[in-house]
């Protein structure tokens, strides 16, 4: 039966292949010069004779649209170089949007073991952490060691499995509100630093017909963010521990009073409507053309206030970024963000030579002082590795300025909750979250059902 | 007399709404295509743009790479249509005049079978499969499921064709001394053509438009077909509506110019494809 | 003397390559969806076998009960809302004799593009802010409608986006048929005094039955395979009101990197469509017998 099987699968495969011969993937076989000759590069040698065979390494980003360009550009810098330095290396970039990246392509890779080469990841339980557990994500650490920045990371904790290192964030990030002050002066509204300023501010934009709160939840991680930061608040900072070890359940009372919190909002129509056919990108226009006067969103989004092909309405002058404020009975310290070293980059398990080559050089040149504060400086992200206080006094972004104010008065960080939570889990969160948005469930049911899955989950 | 009249411009009128609501999201995403900005598509959603903004056929056929998509399913769509055509016509030829008939009762039946299945329910061990076999994230992931799951539908529709070819025909060529490959491509083949345009029409614009495996089987932008270029495109500029909808322009009108020139062929080919299995 | 129509290598020849073709991309997926439906795999690590567990969570699962009637809705729609009118529109075409052809082409063009395109192109026309729907609907003083955000809309948005796609090719064939009439019963009709719409009724419609079952059929089996649609409009949102049984197994699989529950949800689909063809054969289909081209 197998030998019959493979008899024709050779056949057929061999009889398409004189068909289709014609045709050809021609494309692929002419590797093209790489265009960076004329650049100088220092006093590399290159012995004429040595006879070098081409070779392509992909890269899956998601750096696509104007939102991303400023982080694109520092790619392509990355790229470019690595190109230069590794003799007949040709990257071929691939660009895929965050979401499919994370959740369709990549599931789909790992499952089928051909990722690409160096690929934009996620760390996390969900991500990281069980691709590593498979097998299927480079081990960092000797590499790191090498290069003699492993310990130069400030938090490299979601994309660790024990004490080996399968991933490198490419920045941090804390979230909060960002806010426009030309709105708010117009309609004479102080920055709101307690819960009840917030929600006296909300009411007021909305009473003048301006969304209170940008808001794009066809994708359920963007609301989710702002009830993340909520369960920080009402649960206490040590959320992530708890709902990890089980002594924080989603339809505990802490986590529940989270998401009244965010359905009494939706009930008072605090977010855009129609929300749940809204992109991220949408979000984010609202707020550019001050149609919203808030938006709770991460501190990577500063770079596109300065984005002149996004921002048309306002400048970077315009905004500005607070924390979440207390809540009334919230547990443990108010004062803590979130805070996240949870994107970068990860490799392929199964790589040649070559390609690890390529992959060193990558990382050698994507993770050193000058690109972590290029990151700062050009695209507002903040460093994943330690800078000199001289470094960071460079910035001079009235945003990003606001954002390490905001990191330096905070009392900590806490993660998002996502990374301690199997994915199935995570997706439950997300549907149920759109349940309240669309009127769909409560709080409470909402909880009910998160657990439910969670329970599930953790008896497998 | 005005009653007659009107009896006969009724089902004109009716029919025009019919086709105003055919035609008028083209209009309006031509248009809008050619506006400056969404502020331009959202204030003037019907007008005809005020001055004509060409720059976003070129910013997007660029920053879309439209040129590969477009190329991509070209090709992938000639090559499987073409295989389909031989590989169906081959054992449409086998099965209707050679004389073996019980096993070609057989594979007949089997054949039937396959006529059954939904393709969607086979595109999760599609799946595994293209990836056991090494093939993910090539052309060759979409050409074999693409040609393969053609298959039955084209050999039915071309046998049922080759069977209504009088017999006199053949007994004058084997007479003359031909053999059956030289039959099938020399007297059978050039008889059956009709038969062979439609099949290869029907298979044609199956390639060409569809969305499911080419989305999850192919990852590298450089390989994507159209229908799955579109929407990553879409998913990268959502906010700019005057650039997707060139994207969309792009999309449709050569099928559209093809149609124009090919409409009875088309519409007989699809028809007929549907019809008869 | 022919000897050459009974050469079995040439047979084989001519044969074997589409038979394997077929067996590894069909025959084989199929046989492998059936072993892997009883399996617990993640893609990442060994399947492990677990019986019919897949197959009763699958009965029991609520989103994919909610994709099941989900997928009767695309049913119900097709064959109450849009097969009445594809006869109606049929009918009206071969009435007339002057644009006949413009008509048959024009309602046929959205059948020839890409349902990804399409779907595409209607999300941008069902816009909030700038989509010709909502201009539309505001001229007559109608607030802004979030069709494809708003669960109450967003399966009809993409029901009438599915409609406007196939209703085209459908009348095309349905026209055939009708041209198909020998011209004198209408005259002899008309002679008789029957309007157009009584000879509709009386005439065209019963001559036209069993091109009639055909379309039901047809849109029966369509509504089963819509996937493209809802993944690119709404990727089965908002709070799964447009989840198709396609769109939540490729979902299941792809994203949950449940493969082994992805494909038992594929296996309950195929049942599901054949017990539907087997019911509609058994029950109104038998006119098809009559089919006579």
């Amino acid at each position: 039966m197998i030998k019959g099987l493979k008899m024709l699968l050779v056949l057929t495969l061999g009889f398409t292949l004189v068909l289709a011969g014609c045709s050809g993937t021609g494309s692929k076989s002419d590797p093209k010069p790489s265009n960076g000759e004329s650049t100088n590069n220092g006093g590399k040698e290159t012995p004429g004779t040595d006879k070098v065979e081409p070779f392509t390494v992909s890269l899956r980003h998601i750096q696509i649209g104007d939102a991303q360009k400023f982080r694109k550009a520092l790619l392509n810098d990355v790229v470019k170089k690595t190109e230069d330095e590794i003799k007949g290396l040709k990257f071929e970039l691939d660009a895929v949007e965050d979401q499919v990246n994370r959740y369709t392509k990549l599931p789909a890779e790992m499952a089928a073991g051909n990722p690409p080469v160096i690929f934009d990841l996620f760390g996390g339980m969900g991500d990281a952490q069980k691709y590593a557990k498979a097998g299927r994500l480079l081990e960092l650490t000797p590499i790191l060691e090498e290069l003699g920045i492993k310990d130069k990371f400030l938090n490299l904790g979601q994309f660790m499995v024990g004490d080996k290192i399968y991933g490198l964030p490419i920045g941090g990030n804390n979230e909060g509100i960002f806010y426009n002050k030309k709105l708010f002066a117009e309609h004479g509204i102080a920055a709101p630093t307690t819960l009840e300023e917030l929600e006296a501010a909300a009411a007021k934009l909305k009473e003048a017909g301006v969304t209170p709160f940008a808001m794009g939840s066809q994708a359920g991680w963007i609301p989710n963010m702002l009830v993340n930061t909520l369960i920080g608040r009402y649960a206490g900072p040590d959320l992530v521990e708890r709902v990890s070890d089980g002594s924080l359940k989603f339809n505990s009372p802490d986590i529940v009073a989270a998401y009244s919190k965010y359905e009494e909002w939706v009930k008072a129509g605090y977010f855009t409507k129609g929300e749940l056919g809204l992109s991220y990108d949408q979000m984010l226009n609202e707020f550019l053309n001050s149609k919203a006067g808030m938006m709770f969103d991460g501190s990577w989004r500063s770079s596109a206030f300065k984005n002149e092909e996004l921002a048309k309405n306002i400048t970077s002058e315009d905004v500005a970024y607070i924390p979440f404020p207390a809540v009334p009975g919230g547990k443990g310290d108010q004062t803590y963000v979130n805070g996240n070293y949870g994107n970068g980059y990860g490799f392929s398990a199964t790589l040649d030579d070559n390609e690890l080559k390529a992959v060193k050089a990558f990382i050698k040149n994507m993770y050193n002082d000058e690109m972590q504060l290029r990151g700062l400086l050009e695209d507002g992200v903040l460093p994943a590795m330690k800078l000199s206080a001289d470094a960071m006094g460079k910035v001079e972004d009235p945003v990003v300025k606001q954002v390490l104010d905001v990191a330096a008065a905070s009392g900590g960080a806490f993660s998002h909750f996502e990374i301690s939570i199997p994915s199935k889990v995570y997706t439950e969160t997300e549907i149920q979250l759109q349940a309240i948005i669309a009127g769909q469930a409560t709080a409470q049911q909402a909880g009910d059902a998160i657990q439910k899955i969670l329970d599930a989950e953790a008896g497998k | 007399m005005l009653l007659v009249k009107a009896r006969k411009t009724l089902p004109h009128i009716v029919l025009m709404i019919y086709v105003a609501a055919v035609l008028v999201p083209f209009v309006f995403v031509v248009f809008s295509s050619l506006k400056d900005n969404n502020i331009d598509i959202a204030e003037n959603p019907f007008g005809f743009p005020t001055e004509l903004v060409f720059q976003n056929y070129i910013d997007a056929w660029v920053s879309a790479k439209i040129s590969t998509y477009f190329f991509n399913s070209a090709y992938l769509s000639l090559t499987s249509g073409i295989a389909g055509v031989i590989l169906s016509a081959a054992t449409a030829f086998a099965l209707t005049r050679m004389k073996l008939l019980r096993t070609s009762k057989v594979i007949y039946q089997a054949v039937l079978i396959g006529m059954l299945i939904p393709s969607n329910v086979l595109f999760i061990a599609q799946y595994i499969l293209v990836s056991d076999l090494g093939l993910l994230n090539t052309h060759w992931s979409l050409f074999l499921p693409y040609t393969a799951g053609a298959l039955p539908i084209s050999v039915l529709l071309i046998a049922a064709f080759m069977k209504a070819i009088p017999a006199e025909l053949e007994e004058a060529a084997i007479v003359d001394g031909l053999g059956s490959i030289g039959l099938f491509f020399r007297i059978i083949m050039p008889v059956t053509v009709p038969a062979l345009v439609t099949v290869f029409i029907v298979n044609f614009l199956g390639v060409w438009n569809e969305y499911l495996l080419s989305n999850f089987f192919i990852s590298k932008d450089a390989l994507r077909t159209l229908p799955t270029g579109m929407v990553g495109f879409r998913d990268a500029y959502q906010t700019n509506y005057a650039y997707i909808c060139t994207g969309i322009v792009f999309s449709v009108l050569p099928v559209l110019i093809l149609y124009a020139f090919l409409q009875d062929k088309i519409i007989e080919g699809i028809t007929a494809g549907s019809v008869k299995g | 003397m022919r000897s050459a129509l009974r050469n079995p290598y040439v047979y084989a020849l001519f044969v074997i390559p589409t038979i394997g073709l077929y067996f590894l991309f069909t025959i084989y997926p199929m046989l492998s969806s059936a072993y892997y439906a009883f399996t617990d795999w993640d893609g990442l690590n060994d399947p492990k076998y677990i019986g019919f567990h897949n197959f009763t969570t699958a009965l029991q699962d609520p989103y994919f009960q909610n994709s099941i009637v989900n997928n009767m809705y695309f049913i119900l729609f097709s064959v109450f809302v849009q097969v009445p009118l594809i006869i109606m529109f049929a009918i009206l075409i071969g009435s007339v004799k002057r644009l006949q052809g413009f008509y048959k082409t024009t309602v046929f063009v959205p059948s020839i593009l890409s349902t990804a395109v399409i779907g595409i192109l209607w999300q941008f026309i069902y816009n909030p802010e700038v989509g010709i729907v909502n201009k539309f609907l505001g001229l007559f003083g109608i607030d802004t409608i979030y069709w494809l955000a708003d669960m109450r809309y967003a399966l009809w948005a993409i029901l009438i986006t599915n409609a406007w796609q196939w209703m085209g090719f459908y009348i095309v064939l349905v026209l055939a048929a009708i041209l198909a009439i020998p011209r004198e019963l209408n005259e002899a009709a008309e002679i008789d005094g029957a309007g157009g719409f009584q000879r509709a009724i009386r005439i065209t419609v019963p001559l036209i039955k069993p091109i009639i079952s055909v379309i039901v059929m047809l849109s029966i089996a369509g509504a089963m395979r819509v996937v493209d649609i809802v993944l690119v409009m709404t990727k089965g949102g908002p709070v799964s009101s447009t989840e198709v049984m396609a769109s939540y197994m490729v979902n299941r699989a792809i994203r949950y990197g449940e493969y082994g529950y992805g494909t038992s949800l594929a296996m309950l689909i195929f049942v599901i469509a054949l017990v539907l063809t087997a019911l509609y054969q058994l029950t109104f289909g038998r006119t098809k017998e009559e089919v006579t081209y």
